[in-house]
């Protein structure tokens, strides 16, 4: 869903997939026949079983908490959070670390799928902003551990679009027809119409939908490209001007060309947090939990701001980053982090999900 | 086809048991998948996404609202239209390859397969490169004058049709090469010593026996064109929603596999309708001959 792939990167991670799953369980028997390799830990098994976003953990990090500990760390990778949770809920591998984003933490929450965080084994949760803080999926942090964040913007290519662009209002414009590339998701679409109508994102009823339609109506005429995955690619190659899309693709742009500038939505725009929590039965809790704190840690932490150019949640990371890191506008929008005004997150909207599916895939059909 | 001939030796002890693992193989990933398929269609789901196994009718009520008949039939017209350019981009070639020489059939088919060793999406990925507005063919067009400015090529209905037709075209040319390297030429020449023209002895004589490969080549691109789901979303730029985009959200964002399974087990049910028709057709005529 967030866009930490490109379309190769999941043809690769499959394979990976298969790979991991392959070696799993053959790891899995065989740690049962007593001590593998490394310096172990004497509380914690040697391994950790990871299902994460592709993309989304540098190789030096794992190398270096296995460095440090002894415990091998299996990766498997996702590409939206709905394949994560199919997944899990399916229960044929032993997951010992998830990265779920917000709305699905709190369903998971929810439905008692998580284990509670032992507060004494990750101390370094000191480390989190102020302002990262309190969000209803989880407001102190019991269950999960905040790994990045990022939000939803504009992104411009003031080469060829001249005139200024503050909102929403001013992207879906007849003028711009054809030259638009957006987020092909169904409910971040939603919560952009509703942004503009003054309705919360979280919102969803019969009736805000009834009245989403029309705005959507109009939208979705004139956008060229829908992509989720890695809508930087129509930007780059000058299929398109204008896009909705994840801060951290507009990070990556700005980092690669400043004619590319970052727009957040003056009609308001929401928060995602993606998070490691452990899932309920996980083999090595312990492990786990050593794993959160490890990333927690503001050296280690901006290895992966330094790779992925997201929202860092982690106050003490930032400071360690460059002038220039910290001033790329579209990981740091000025808008999102006055401290003063608590931005949105998703909540977990359940069925209601359906509804806001069936309305986009209605208008795309009709176009 | 042939396997439906009257003459055909039934199968000895040995014989089945060579077979037998064709048949767990049926059975494990083709029957019992569709099964579960068509047992999901008919299940409720939690908001967690997951199946519960109560009785309910809910998605294939849903199936009646005409956005999904209306994504449905555009993606029958889509196909139907990726099916006809194979054909007639297919048959010349694969007519060609099986009439030629047995030292150029060998090279021939090679090239045709040689695109496979590379992934699908990567050749689809090659495709957006020579498409874009500052792709290889507007470089072309505007080096040569032939546009002013760059043609939009990629993001459009007509950019999924040729990423189809690229995808499927072997699977037309190898059924017909098939038929047209079993063809006997001393048919033909024995319709040109009889009077037909080239045109009559193709419809007459050519046509009617190469239709085994016609018929499969056909199906070939028409079935799994249907379903698909990636060319559509990275070359006609997610605009246009065919059934498999529909399927494919329904496992992932939309959280609702009843759904999914509903559409799943329509796009069964017209598949082997098809089939049973296309296997009765062939049948029929094995019968006249």
């Amino acid at each position: 869903m967030r866009s930490r792939r490109s379309f190769f990167a999941a043809a690769s991670a499959v394979v990976v997939t298969a790979l991991t799953a392959l070696g799993c369980s053959s790891d899995g028997s065989g740690s049962g026949s007593g001590a593998t390799t490394g310096p172990a830990t004497a509380k914690a098994a040697p391994q950790l079983v990871l299902f994460g976003w592709s993309e989304y953990i540098p190789e030096a990090v794992i190398q270096g908490f296995t460095k440090e500990t002894g415990i091998t760390l299996l990766s498997e990778t996702f590409s939206s959070n709905e394949e994560m949770l199919a997944k899990l809920l399916a229960g044929a591998t032993p997951y010992d670390l998830i990265q779920p984003s917000e709305y699905v933490v709190e369903a998971l929450i929810k439905a008692n799928k998580l284990e509670t965080l032992d507060p004494a084994a990750v101390p370094n949760m000191k480390n989190i902003a102020p302002e990262m803080r309190g969000f209803p999926h989880d407001p102190n942090y019991k269950y999960c551990a905040p790994y990045m964040a990022g939000t939803v913007g504009i992104v411009v290519n003031t080469e060829k679009v001249k005139d200024p662009i503050k909102g929403y209002k001013d992207v879906f414009q007849e003028k711009y027809k054809g030259r638009i590339v957006v987020l092909n998701d169904a409910r971040e679409m939603v919560a952009w119409s509703l942004a503009t109508l003054g309705i919360g994102p979280n919102d969803i009823t019969p009736d805000t939908l009834a009245k989403a339609k029309p705005v959507l109506t109009d939208w979705l005429k004139l956008v060229k490209v829908f992509d989720s995955d890695s809508p930087k690619t129509a930007m780059l190659n000058g299929d398109v001007d204008l896009g909705v899309v994840w801060s951290g693709e507009a990070a990556i742009l700005y980092e690669k060309d400043k004619k590319y500038s970052f727009v957040l939505p003056e009609e308001g725009a929401h928060l995602y947090i993606d998070h490691l929590c452990i899932p309920a039965g996980a083999k090595n809790k312990q492990g786990a939990e050593l794993f959160i704190n490890y990333i927690l840690r503001p050296e280690v932490s901006k290895i992966i701001s330094d790779k992925f150019p997201y929202l860092n949640p982690n106050a003490e990371a930032r400071k360690l980053l460059t002038e220039a890191q910290r001033a790329n506008p579209a990981s740091y929008p000025p808008a999102l982090m006055d401290k003063s005004k608590k931005s949105e997150t998703f909540r977990d909207i359940g069925k209601a999900g359906a509804d806001v599916d069936q309305l986009i895939t209605d208008l795309k059909a009709a176009n | 086809m042939e396997d439906e001939s009257p003459r055909k030796r039934p199968l000895g002890k040995a014989g089945g048991l060579l077979a037998a693992p064709l048949f767990v193989w049926m059975l494990a990933l083709v029957v019992m998948p569709n099964l579960i398929l068509v047992g999901y269609a008919f299940c409720d789901r939690d908001g967690l996404g997951q199946v519960v196994p109560s009785f309910s009718l809910d998605a294939f009520t849903r199936l009646a609202d005409p956005t999904y008949v209306r994504t449905l039939a555009r993606s029958l017209r889509l196909s139907a239209v990726a099916t006809a350019l194979c054909l007639v981009i297919g048959y010349p070639v694969g007519y060609f390859i099986g009439r030629a020489s047995k030292r150029w059939q060998g090279k021939l088919l090679l090239l045709v397969m040689i695109p496979f060793w590379t992934s699908f999406l990567v050749r689809t990925y090659a495709w957006m490169i020579l498409l874009r507005s500052e792709g290889v063919i507007n470089a072309l067009l505007q080096y040569t004058h032939l546009a002013s400015s760059p043609v939009d090529m990629l993001y459009t209905e007509g950019a999924v049709l040729i990423g189809i037709v690229y995808a499927y075209l072997p699977f037309t040319i190898l059924p017909i090469y098939g038929s047209a390297e079993k063809l006997d030429g001393a048919l033909i020449e024995a319709a040109a010593n009889l009077g037909a023209r080239p045109f009559r002895t193709f419809t007459r004589v050519i046509l009617p026996l190469t239709r085994p490969g016609i018929v499969a080549g056909a199906l070939f691109v028409f079935i799994p064109s249907i379903g698909m789901f990636a060319i559509p979303d990275l070359m006609g730029g997610g605009r246009v929603p065919l059934v498999g985009n529909v399927i494919q959200n329904q496992f992932g964002q939309g959280r609702n596999w009843p759904f999914g399974a509903a559409l799943g087990v329509v796009l069964l049910v017209m598949f082997l309708s098809l089939l049973a028709f296309a296997l009765r057709k062939d049948g029929e005529e094995a019968l006249h001959r």
